[in-house]
């Protein structure tokens, strides 16, 4: 009969019920996506190119991460569930059921909910997993290898992650609920949040606040100094001064408005900063994830994308485009397509061993190299002439390394034109090739290149440090960076977005009463909605503000990694506030159906 | 002289066509005057909190007219109606209504806010209304922490701030303990000699009714009858009626 009992109730608050499911189909959906990643080792091999363990360990820190956020999130999600839960368990107790009975019902229907949610959450996830891969790998003509969408291991770690924190709710939700009085359960709506705060102690807080921020801040960018101990450190006074910063700076703003009667008496204004100031002590915790989550998000997706700096950097690491060692293939149609800037060709000889250049072919095009150096920290290149004269006798390696069979000889030697005329070989040629533009003419450049490794695999080391082959390595390495970039940013985006709503949608029970109240005493439904979108306006953007500041210090991170992380930083915020807006739009357009349409 | 309310003929049934229908009012009618306080009386079930929705315009008639400073309120569009609300009605109701995130002060301020009074306009009116309610120390905290009777007192300042046409209290002493009623209804008999506010009370309490000039009861959905108290003292015109309540009740 109790039971019957417990699913009318459900029945019975359809809406609710589906603002908690969608919440926590979100956390497990986005969970998993993170999960899919972090759990297989091959993907992370095959496409990672920094070394498994330090990927590793920084996967690491990023599953302690989630399971905080999450955590934190499932709490919120757990004392939704049991406000609207406990005035009919309290009228189940009335009405004469046992306490013990009672504390079953409700651990049981924590758990099933929990495992229906995150059973959803899952299979969803696969979907979206899927999806967002194939548009990504599509969107950016990427390759990936050993990336499955359906992934046991993630999805058997999710499941025990999520039915441990659901145990631990249900235990704790039957225990609060089997200890309070009836009559508590029966009439507790809200309880009065204390208000005052020492204004010593908040200047206290804010300033301390900015330090830990500073200090993390700082921890970004000196990674060189302290390697992997940067991460730990920012994570945790980034976290925490972000708590300090929402908790004491912003209330203070919104008292000082408050405090200043010109400002405040305007319309509706005084309850938007009203209930901001309410919400803001309420959602401090929050915040300070979204906020994190947000650096997070947008971090892992600029600097997937800034990779391509990567490939740049492989541009501009070798001097020619392209080369031509053999005379086994035809490649006249391929040379006809290209947009030639120049061609250039060496004669060479190859005796016993040495290796012997005609000075004359060389003479007519110095042959070039490109040299490495720090511009301002970053990493360069600039071109040089590779000085071949003066060392007549004995060549440098990087001369030797213009021809094919440089790698085998003993020596090479640059000789005039008679000279190498009277040497007994055969004449061998090398033709350098320069285009108008690399990206353009780089697919006929690499067909070129896999034609003759094809037809003489023997010189496919040589290959190797050719501009196309470098190019194409880079191209692979950023695959993996910017596929796992964009996806795990778009992971912790979900996340954080359906945190954000689930926690404004949750409040709407108790802000319904607070609209209908305005409502009597005359305030317009216009009125009333523009109100409720500046504040959910606000909560969203100031922890996206945070979240931006975070993004442009910790940037500084991948400094060692990227070149130029801060490269075109605008795609990657434009995607994310059109992403952002999105969610915003969907959160307000529900609200606005569960609270002043209703 | 023209009245504040003139209610004609209202009535207003619940329930689609061809279902099962109710009527909660069965055409009522009556007239407040300038200056008047007027209470209406009646046992639960009796249609007084529909009919007290409908003259505060949250909801409306099926049929008939209500009129407040001679302005048809039944034929107002839904912004129409809540800038109505807000220029000419000022509400009490049982459970305070106060909004919990805003301090005293901000709550009498909002009906002000709302009409786009000047910052520098309110302040003066604020502690004009608040020393009259004699809640000027309370006006920087919030409902959470103030009594019952002070939050009534706020509330009260609320809908008085804006010099509302009429006063609708809803059970204004409900929820209030025998001393705070008794002084809230002295606050508001003595607004109303002094100031000449109109006020509209409904409630089922005979002491509350007793500081009225006038009680209308309604039974079933109709006005049965009134009792004036003319120039009787409080006490007297109690005990008629108690006695008005004994007969009625048979």
């Amino acid at each position: 009969m109790l039971f019957k009992l417990a699913l009318t109730g459900i029945k019975s608050r359809f809406k609710d019920y589906f603002v908690l499911f969608s919440g926590l189909m979100a956390a497990s959906l986005s969970f998993y996506m993170f999960l899919d990643l972090a759990t297989n080792p091959q993907f992370l091999k095959s496409n990672v190119n920094l070394g498994y363990h330090y990927t590793s360990v920084i996967f690491g820190f990023g599953i302690v991460l989630l399971a905080i956020i999450t955590f934190i999130y499932m709490i919120y999600a757990n004392r939704f569930l049991l406000s609207m839960r406990q005035r009919d368990y309290g009228m189940f107790m009335m009405l004469g059921a046992r306490n013990s009975r009672i504390a079953l019902l409700i651990f049981l229907e924590t758990l099933i909910i929990g495992i229906i949610g995150t059973l959803a959450g899952v299979i969803l996830g696969f979907g979206v997993t899927w999806l967002v891969a194939k548009m990504i790998v599509k969107q950016l003509g990427l390759t990936i290898t050993n990336f499955n969408a359906i992934y046991l291991p993630a999805v058997l770690w999710t499941f025990v992650f999520f039915i441990c924190l659901f145990l631990l709710a249900g235990a704790w939700n039957s225990h609060k609920l089997a200890q309070s009085p009836v009559i508590k359960l029966l009439n507790e709506q809200q309880k009065p949040i204390s208000l005052k705060k020492h204004p010593v102690l908040t200047a206290i807080e804010a300033i301390l606040g900015l330090v830990l921020l500073a200090i993390g801040y700082w921890a970004m960018a000196a990674f060189q100094k302290l390697m992997l101990w940067s991460i730990p450190i920012a994570l945790v006074t980034i976290v925490v001064g972000s708590f300090f910063l929402f908790d004491s700076l912003l209330i203070s703003v919104i008292d000082w408005l408050r405090h200043r009667h010109q400002i405040l008496y305007h319309r509706l204004r005084p309850f938007t900063l009203g209930q901001l100031k309410f919400r803001l002590r309420d959602y401090t915790r929050i915040l300070t994830c979204v906020s994190i989550l947000f650096a997070l998000a947008l971090g892992a997706i600029t600097v997937g994308i800034n990779f391509n700096t990567l490939k740049e950097q492989a541009k501009a690491s070798t001097y020619y485009d392209g080369v031509i060692t053999t005379s086994k293939v035809d490649l006249h149609k391929e040379l006809s397509k290209l947009h030639l800037k120049k061609k250039i060709d060496y004669q060479y000889k190859v005796v016993s061993h040495q290796l012997y250049v005609n000075e004359q072919t060389l003479a007519a095009n110095p042959p070039k190299t490109q040299i490495f150096y720090l511009k301002n920290g970053v990493q360069s290149y600039r071109t040089a002439k590779i000085n071949y004269e003066s060392k007549k006798g004995q060549s440098s390696e990087e001369f030797k390394f213009l021809f094919p069979e440089g790698l085998v000889v003993t020596s090479s030697h640059v000789v005039p034109a008679a000279q190498f005329e009277r040497l007994k070989a055969p004449i061998k040629n090398v033709t350098y090739l320069q285009v108008h533009d690399f990206d353009q003419d780089y697919p006929v450049l690499k067909k070129i290149m896999l034609k003759q490794q094809r037809a003489d695999p023997s010189q496919t080391d040589f290959y190797t440090f050719t501009k196309p082959v470098v190019y194409q390595l880079g191209l692979n390495i950023e695959s993996g960076f910017t596929f796992m970039g964009i996806f795990l940013g778009l992971a912790f985006m979900m996340m954080l977005a359906s945190m954000l709503m689930f926690k404004v949608l949750s409040g709407a029970p108790s802000d319904k009463i607070r609209y209908q109240m305005l409502s009597k005493i005359g305030a317009r439904r216009s009125l009333l909605r523009r109100s409720m979108y500046q504040e959910i306006g606000l909560l969203f953007l100031l922890p996206g503000l945070l979240g931006v500041v975070h993004v442009l210090f910790g940037l500084q991170f991948f400094k060692s990694l990227i070149p130029q992380p801060y490269h075109e930083i605008w795609i990657p915020f434009l995607i994310f506030i059109l992403l952002y807006g999105g969610y915003y739009l969907i959160t307000i357009k529900l609200y606005d159906h569960l609270v002043i349409k209703s | 002289m023209n009245p504040v309310m003139n209610v004609e003929e209202i009535t207003k049934t619940y329930g689609k066509k061809g279902e099962k229908q109710y009527q909660a009012l069965k055409g009522v009618s009556f007239q407040v005057q300038r200056g008047e306080f007027v209470a209406v009386m009646g046992a639960s079930g009796s249609g007084k909190s529909t009919l007290l929705n409908i003259l505060s315009t949250l909801d409306r008639p099926t049929s008939g007219r209500v009129e407040i400073n001679r302005k048809d309120i039944t034929q107002l569009r839904k912004n129409q109606m809540a800038d109505f609300r807000g220029r000419e009605i000022g509400f009490i109701f049982q459970e305070f209504n106060l909004l919990d995130n805003l301090t005293a002060r901000e709550n009498i301020a909002l009906p002000l806010t709302l009409r786009g009074i000047s910052a520098k306009r309110i302040d003066p009116l604020v502690t004009q209304i608040a020393t009259k309610l004699d809640i000027m120390g309370i006006l920087d905290q919030y409902p959470v922490s103030i009594s019952g009777g002070q939050k009534q007192r706020v509330a009260a300042a609320r809908a008085l701030v804006h010099e509302p046409s009429i006063l609708l209290a809803d059970e204004p002493t409900g929820a209030l303990d025998s001393n705070s009623a008794r002084e809230l209804l002295q606050t508001m008999a003595k607004l109303n000699q002094d100031e000449h506010v109109c006020v509209l009370m409904v409630t089922h309490d005979p002491f509350s009714a007793s500081y009225a000039d006038r009680i209308l009861f309604i039974k079933d959905g109709k006005i049965s009858h009134q009792i004036v108290k003319g120039n009787q003292t409080r006490r007297f015109f109690y005990r008629e009626l108690l006695d008005a309540l004994g007969t009625t009740s048979d």
